[in-house]
């Protein structure tokens, strides 16, 4: 992605921010409150329009007009929330937009492949090393850690090419991040590009191959995770020290 | 990755641990509870009355006739809360559509004052008659779902207003009465007629919830629907047409009251203007007792049929037992609150755990 802007009214909330995201690499988006973060990655999953910029996947130009569009590209987002139906079952939800019927008339008529969505929703969380007793109950007897690794699990199946996670972990205990974290690496070691936008600093320099901080709408800072420090890093979020 | 792994193992044993007992999924069953209770409340109405005339066949023909509206259209509601969306305008589809079909069938059949009961075209104007009805009924579904989609109108207040909207435009038609003269033919042949000993207007319902219940439970569809109702948010993301699914479950539910409607004309050989004030508060409350949820999410077919027929057992066992009709909607009231409540409580209970 190179130089994307995007206005709200009179809010710039990307004023020309680029980065390069690698299959295989964990890069991690940081920045304060009201950075660009969040619309930065939403650009990037087609859930908003830039106002000008461009965006690239393997050095070919694309246009992320729709969430639809990207996901046809094979980029995946996962939110903080709301990314799951509680009420429906994992496999439904692994399969929501793109479920898989019968062949013939039954498939014509909607019918669902219940069994084969089952099978292969195991499959993809099994993957990730996720278990779980079921793929048929629903999602809302899962813990929030749970949660997570299935929404997480289900970009995996889908993506091609990255998965983009705005916070997914903010509201989770020590316990359920670390099921998420897992999960991410695995994920990444599966060779998508992993986008992941968190405040948990020292989290980020264990999990993250690259660092990337986003200040007033720009990308002021990049950083190799073991080449860093917490100190310096918040420095540059704040824009006490200003470098390449 | 094993210590991961373990750590998941765990959280799933604690997550799952209040359901472990091989009955849960049974106690769980909201519909198979309702269908408990019909049973019982069968069996006394059946030892108190006299003669226990509640059980005897005509009485029973009795109760699947008078169920056949209200538990399709329990089924069609359910469907739509399972989405998130209301439809309280239910009672005014069916009065508007059975005036506008009646009047149909009465002209295209070639009936006329003069000559009561004598028809010209019998067959052609019940067809044109019937087909009128159920167009009808579901294009008063298209409109609801045309505001609430498009308009972007909440679905309780847009059906609030195709409420009045209809019930009005049917006594304007009408001049305030009923639309009479609906052939006898059509009332022996469908309204009253029985095969098997079985009202075959229920027989219509039955067949018709079943297609219901295979629509949620086993199509893309279905499910489409119940996760709209479930995260509008997570639909609209997982790319979902929210808009056409909500608007394709309004034009089923208003077909649905136009099967209600062509029922009445059949029943009655007249339509039923007043009779259908608490149409959409027995469906809503019949779904609800059922187990669907009354804010999306979750939509029991099953539990919705045997909810809405408790409300008939109710009224036919009381009625029989001497008490005034008026007693079914209080009970009705009654055992809608004690469910809502009985379930937030188990809820309560199973999330403290
Ligand atoms: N839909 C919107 N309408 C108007 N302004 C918006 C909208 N979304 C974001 N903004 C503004 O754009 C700026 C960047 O917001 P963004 O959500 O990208 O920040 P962020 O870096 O994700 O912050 P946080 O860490 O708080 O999540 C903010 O000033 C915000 O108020
Ligand atoms: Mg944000």
């Amino acid at each position: 992605m190179r130089d994307a802007r995007k206005e709200y009214g009179h809010v710039r909330a990307l004023q020309g921010a680029s980065l390069t995201l690698h299959r295989g690499e964990i890069l991690a988006l940081v920045g304060d409150n009201g950075a660009g973060k969040s619309t930065l990655l939403k650009s990037l999953c087609g859930a908003v329009r830039l106002d000008s910029g461009l965006i690239e996947i393997d050095g070919q130009p694309v246009d992320l007009s729709s969430i639809e569009t990207a996901k046809d590209l094979g980029i995946e987002a996962v939110y903080q929330d709301l990314s799951l139906a509680p009420d429906l079952t994992v496999a439904d939800n692994v399969f929501l937009g793109r479920e898989i019927v019968y062949q013939g008339i039954r498939g014509r008529l909607g019918m669902l492949d219940r069994p084969t969505m089952a099978t292969e929703s195991n499959e993809a969380l099994q993957a990730l090393g996720i278990n779980l007793k079921s793929v048929s109950i629903s999602v809302e007897r899962l813990s929030g850690g749970q949660r997570q690794a299935v929404a997480i699990a289900r970009a995996v199946r889908w993506a091609t090419v990255a998965i983009l996670l705005d916070e997914p972990t903010a509201a989770l205990g020590t316990r359920q991040t670390r099921i998420v974290l897992d999960t991410i690496r695995n994920a990444a070691a599966r060779g998508l590009g992993v986008l992941i936008i968190s405040h948990d600093m020292p989290r980020m320099l264990e999990l993250a191959d690259r660092i990337i901080v986003l200040r007033h709408g720009r990308d002021v800072a990049q950083y190799r995770a073991g080449e860093t420090s917490i100190n310096q890093i918040v420095g540059a979020m704040l824009g006490e020290t200003v470098q390449a | 990755m094993t210590v991961n792994e373990s750590t998941i193992a765990d959280e799933t044993d604690e997550d799952e641990a209040p359901a472990q007992s091989r009955w849960a999924p049974w106690r769980a069953n909201t519909a198979l509870w309702v269908f408990l209770i019909d049973i019982v409340v069968i069996l006394i109405f059946g030892a108190l009355s006299p003669d226990h005339v509640f059980f005897n066949s005509q009485n029973l023909t009795n109760i699947a006739l008078d169920s056949a509206a209200i538990t399709l259209l329990a089924a069609g509601v359910a469907v739509l809360l399972g989405a998130g969306e209301l439809d309280i305008s239910i009672g005014a589809n069916i009065i508007l559509s059975s005036v506008i079909g009646g009047k149909v069938m009465f002209a295209a059949a070639g009936g006329s004052e003069e000559n009561f009961g004598v028809f010209t075209d019998l067959p052609k104007g019940i067809a044109l008659g019937v087909v009128t009805t159920l167009v009808c009924g579901a294009l008063f579904g298209l409109v609801n779902g045309l505001i609430v989609t498009k308009m972007k109108v909440n679905s309780f207040i847009t059906t609030l207003g195709t409420l009045g909207i209809g019930t009005g435009a049917a006594l304007v038609i009408t001049g305030g009465g009923n639309v009479q003269g609906i052939p006898f033919e059509f009332q022996e042949g469908y309204g009253i007629n029985t095969w098997a000993g079985i009202p075959i207007p229920f027989i219509v319902s039955l067949v018709l919830i079943a297609i219901i219940w295979w629509l949620v439970n086993k199509t893309k569809f279905g499910i489409h629907g119940l996760a709209i109702g479930s995260s509008r948010e997570a639909a609209r993301r997982a790319g979902i047409k929210i808009e056409r699914n909500v608007l394709v479950l309004f034009v089923m539910v208003g077909f649905v009251a136009g099967i209600a409607a062509v029922l009445d004309l059949a029943r009655f050989t007249s339509t039923n203007v007043g009779g259908h004030e608490t149409d959409a508060l027995a469906a809503i409350a019949g779904a609800v007792i059922g187990g669907t949820a009354l804010f999306g999410g979750k939509a029991s077919i099953t539990g919705a049929f045997f909810g809405s027929l408790l409300a008939v057992i109710l009224l036919t066992g009381l009625v029989i037992l001497g008490f005034p009709p008026y007693f079914q909607s209080i009970t009705i009231g009654v055992v809608l609150i004690i469910a809502v409540f009985v379930r937030a409580r188990s809820w309560a209970l199973r999330n403290q755990t």
